[in-house]
């Protein structure tokens, strides 16, 4: 297994994650696409650190775990302010959520 | 000694009105502010006496620089002569006498405090306009006793009459003083100082000017004597005082009789040095005709109080007629005895008011019905005897009953020592011989004019002294008149005469010392006319110089030792003979060519003058008698036969109606004038303003904000709203095209930096 096929498999990912993020219509789909983004860097960084760097230097391990932690905490805050916005405006629809539009 | 006695002389009085102004800013009243003010008098009058022994015949004045403007710098200061010293005697004993004699009359007043405060005040203005030096002081000290007069005369200001007495006394003394004020600016103007004496003084200066200057000196001297003409009540300013009698009998007695207006006399025998020969005769004619028309005017008054007022009036002018001839010491020794004798007539009818006036107190009520039904019986007995009721009543004279002279009559039984004391002071303002101060006083006057006529040969001086004869002769007559109707006869109204009664002691005690005053031996205690001695007029001519020598009590002296060879009689009247020879020869030696000549002259003058007026008073008072005692003459018919005449003395020469129809109509006049004026131009002028403010010019600044400001603004708010509402379209407010283009954004940046 070389760098390649770990940094063409993160490309999938991400744009997968992308795609979702502008075309689902639901903010729990968008939320799992932001994660998709999240982890493919996180697959970046592991894959650079085990590749690209000298073996004894683990950085890019440890910053791929704090993106997963990073993730986890993003997730909380997110659903959260899903929830206030179901209160709010009784849907989880982005595009029926349009206060802001000018 | 001279300074701390002229101080405690003007503080005392001072010091007893200010203990009064300072309990009133505290709102307390003084407890006995009657007492502390007649021992500031009594104090000012020893020391006014202890004063007589520092007398010198030249003084310097005691000065002390007061304020400097610029390069002009103003003294105030003290100026002691025999001038000063006997005006301070005069002034300082009638008021002690005045405010004992107050003590009685004002008691029960509700303002009993503040008269005797006032008279205080009234005091210390009089004796610093009597000591001060400088011009400017005599004009501080002169309106002073001008406001005194008005807080006085206005005393009872309840009473309307009295509100308007005090407002036209202080106008018409007002009109004088300002051309007082202008004749001082012009002294100053020429001479850079208001101080009399001392080398820079303006008599010093005066005597060094050249004779192209007389007139413009004659102008200022008449000008100075406009302000006399004012407070000493000559013609034609003279119809303040007979309106002062509102006030409280003392105040006429002290203000209006003794001091204040004599203080006119006192300012012109002080400016004596600048008196010019046709000032000197404008002030002896004012004087003459003023002693003419107020003596005829006092002939038909009712009113005891107006009677001595037009007497007050008519004797100033004998003063001011004595100075203009330069009957210099004669003009300072009638205002001397009149004072003293003015003082005790006033006193005297206040007395006599003061008895009716009680009864007033006593039974108010019963008497106000009585005094209706009087009047009108009162105005038609009236009518019968004098036919002249309707312009009594027309006029508005109406005479308090306690001051009518047709309500008394007999009272010489129920107030005899009233009776005497006044009876004292008619005899000397009449002119009786020998006995009574007043004889020597006027006839010193009448000879000094008299001389002056024989020397100068002056038609002038000759129509003077016929007048200032006739009105002798007429002053006997209305002053025994005054006698007769109160005094003698039968009570003309018997209720009022039932009740009245004889002054208490502290009013009566005060008389009988002016009566003593009233003889001329008291006067020369103080009156030693040694030292009075004329200042030098060096305008006038020479030979005039020789007529001032005339000292009035030196001739009678001469007459009594020619007559009754009694050096007794003589040593009495306190004159020193080696002082008057010394001075007599010192004038010789300075106008050696003129003396004899002027000493032959005066002799036949006096002797003339003296003659005729004991035979021109004893006429007065033998017509006095016949008409008002004796009735062997008919008053009324006399009045209907020269009823215009009679008609003219009872309008006291429409004087008023002269005032009243052409000054204050004119001015009336002029003020509606001057509000039309203001009505129609000032005030167009602003309103015009307003108008072309508002209309015009805030219009335009109005319309250029609203079209040309306001449209810059609205205009930029118009792009700025258009251009944000164009742009407000981008902010779609849906998440995911916000991400879409940020998307684009980053796929453009990767682009551009892989171009690069």
């Amino acid at each position: 297994m070389s760098l390649q096929n770990y940094l063409v498999i993160s490309a999938i990912l991400f744009t997968l994650g992308i795609f979702a993020v502008l075309t689902r219509r639901n903010a729990i789909s968008i939320l799992m696409g932001i994660e998709l983004i999240l982890n493919s860097c996180n697959l970046n960084f592991a894959a650079f650190s085990r590749f690209v760097t000298p073996p004894e230097n683990i950085d890019g391990q440890i910053i791929a775990i704090f993106g997963i932690v990073l993730a986890a905490a993003e997730a909380a805050v997110f659903l959260a302010i899903i929830l206030a916005i179901y209160r709010e405006f009784g849907s989880i629809r982005p595009n029926e959520v349009d206060t802001l539009k000018g | 000694m001279v300074i701390p006695l002229i101080s405690l002389i003007l503080l005392c009085p001072l010091a007893a009105f200010a203990v009064f102004g300072l309990m009133s800013l505290a709102r307390r009243s003084v407890p006995r502010q009657d007492y502390l003010s007649t021992a500031a008098m009594l104090i000012a009058l020893v020391c006014s006496l202890l004063l007589l022994q520092h007398v010198v015949p030249n003084p310097s004045p005691h000065t002390v620089e007061w304020i400097a403007i610029g390069n002009v710098s103003f003294s105030m200061g003290f100026y002691l002569d025999s001038v000063t010293a006997i005006m301070l005697i005069v002034v300082t004993l009638v008021s002690s006498l005045v405010h004992i004699f107050s003590m009685g009359y004002m008691h029960g007043d509700p303002r009993y405090p503040r008269f005797f405060a006032f008279l205080s005040l009234f005091s210390f203005s009089m004796l610093f306009l009597v000591v001060s030096d400088n011009l400017l002081g005599i004009y501080i000290g002169w309106e002073l006793v001008g406001l005194c007069s008005y807080l006085l005369i206005g005393f009872w200001f309840e009473k309307d009459s009295a509100a308007n007495a005090c407002k036209k006394a202080f106008l018409t003394t007002r009109v004088g003083d300002v051309g007082m004020f202008i004749g001082m600016m012009m002294l100053f103007t020429k001479f850079d100082t208001l101080a009399l004496y001392g080398e820079e003084g303006i008599f010093a200066q005066a005597a060094g000017l050249n004779t192209g200057d007389m007139v413009w000196l004659s102008i200022a001297g008449v000008l100075i004597f406009c302000g006399a003409i004012g407070k000493s009540a000559q013609v034609p300013l003279h119809t303040w005082l007979p309106d002062a009698m509102e006030g409280p009998t003392p105040v006429s007695a002290l203000i209006h009789a003794a001091t204040m207006v004599a203080a006119g006399v006192y300012l012109t025998a002080r400016m004596f040095p600048i008196l010019t020969e046709t000032s000197s005769l404008a002030i002896a004619y004012i004087g003459g005709i003023t002693a003419l028309v107020a003596a005829t005017i006092a002939i038909v008054r009712f009113d005891i109080k107006r009677v001595l007022a037009y007497s007050t009036i008519s004797q100033l002018g004998y003063m001011m007629l004595g100075i203009g001839v330069g009957s210099y010491v004669a003009g300072l020794f009638h205002l001397t005895t009149h004072a003293f004798f003015k003082a005790l007539l006033f006193l005297g009818s206040g007395s006599v008011i003061h008895a009716f006036h009680a009864m007033h107190a006593h039974n108010h009520d019963e008497h106000d019905a009585h005094e209706h039904a009087h009047a009108g019986a009162d105005g038609h007995e009236h009518t019968h005897e004098h036919g002249d009721s309707e312009l009594a009543h027309a006029h508005g004279s109406e005479i308090p009953p306690d001051q009518d002279m047709r309500n008394m009559g007999g009272l010489r039984h129920k107030m005899p020592i009233t009776f005497a004391t006044m009876l004292i002071a008619t005899l000397s303002i009449s002119g009786v011989p020998v006995l009574f101060s007043g004889f020597w006083s006027k006839d010193a006057i009448l000879g000094g004019v008299l001389e002056r006529a024989m020397e100068w040969n002056s038609v002038h001086h000759y129509l003077l002294f016929g007048i200032a004869l006739f009105a002798a002769g007429i002053t006997a007559f209305y002053m025994f008149r005054l006698i007769f109707m109160t005094f003698f006869g039968e009570p003309r109204n018997q209720e009022m005469h039932d009740m009245a009664h004889e002054s208490p002691k502290v009013m009566t005690v005060p008389l009988l010392v002016l009566a003593v005053l009233s003889f001329p031996i008291v006067n020369k205690l103080w009156f030693n006319d040694a030292y009075v001695t004329p200042p030098k007029q060096p305008h006038v001519h020479a030979p005039a110089h020789a007529g001032l020598q005339s000292v009035p009590t030196r001739d009678g002296i001469a007459r009594l030792q020619n007559t009754q060879d009694s050096k007794g009689t003589f040593s009495l009247f306190g004159v020193s003979e080696a002082l008057a020879d010394e001075k007599t020869a010192v004038e010789d030696g300075a106008h050696d060519t003129h003396a004899d000549e002027g000493h032959h002259g005066h002799s036949p003058a006096h002797n003339i003058a003296m003659v005729l007026s004991i035979i021109v008073a004893g006429l007065g008072i033998l017509l006095s008698w016949l008409f008002y005692h004796k009735r062997t003459l008919s008053a009324a018919s006399v009045a209907t036969t020269f009823r215009p005449l009679y008609n003219i003395f009872w309008n006291k020469y429409y004087f008023d109606e002269f005032y009243n129809g052409v000054l204050v109509a004119l001015t009336v006049w002029k003020a509606r004038l001057f509000a039309q004026f203001d009505g129609s131009v000032v005030d167009g002028i602003v309103n015009g303003v307003g108008r072309v403010t508002r209309d015009g010019l805030a219009a335009f600044t109005g319309a250029f904000d609203n079209r040309v400001v306001d449209g810059i603004v609205n205009r930029v708010a118009q792009v700025t709203w258009a251009i944000g509402g164009r742009i407000r379209r981008i902010q779609t407010g849906a998440i995911q095209t916000y991400l879409l283009v940020v998307l684009a954004g980053i796929v453009a940046l990767i682009l551009i930096f892989r171009a690069l």
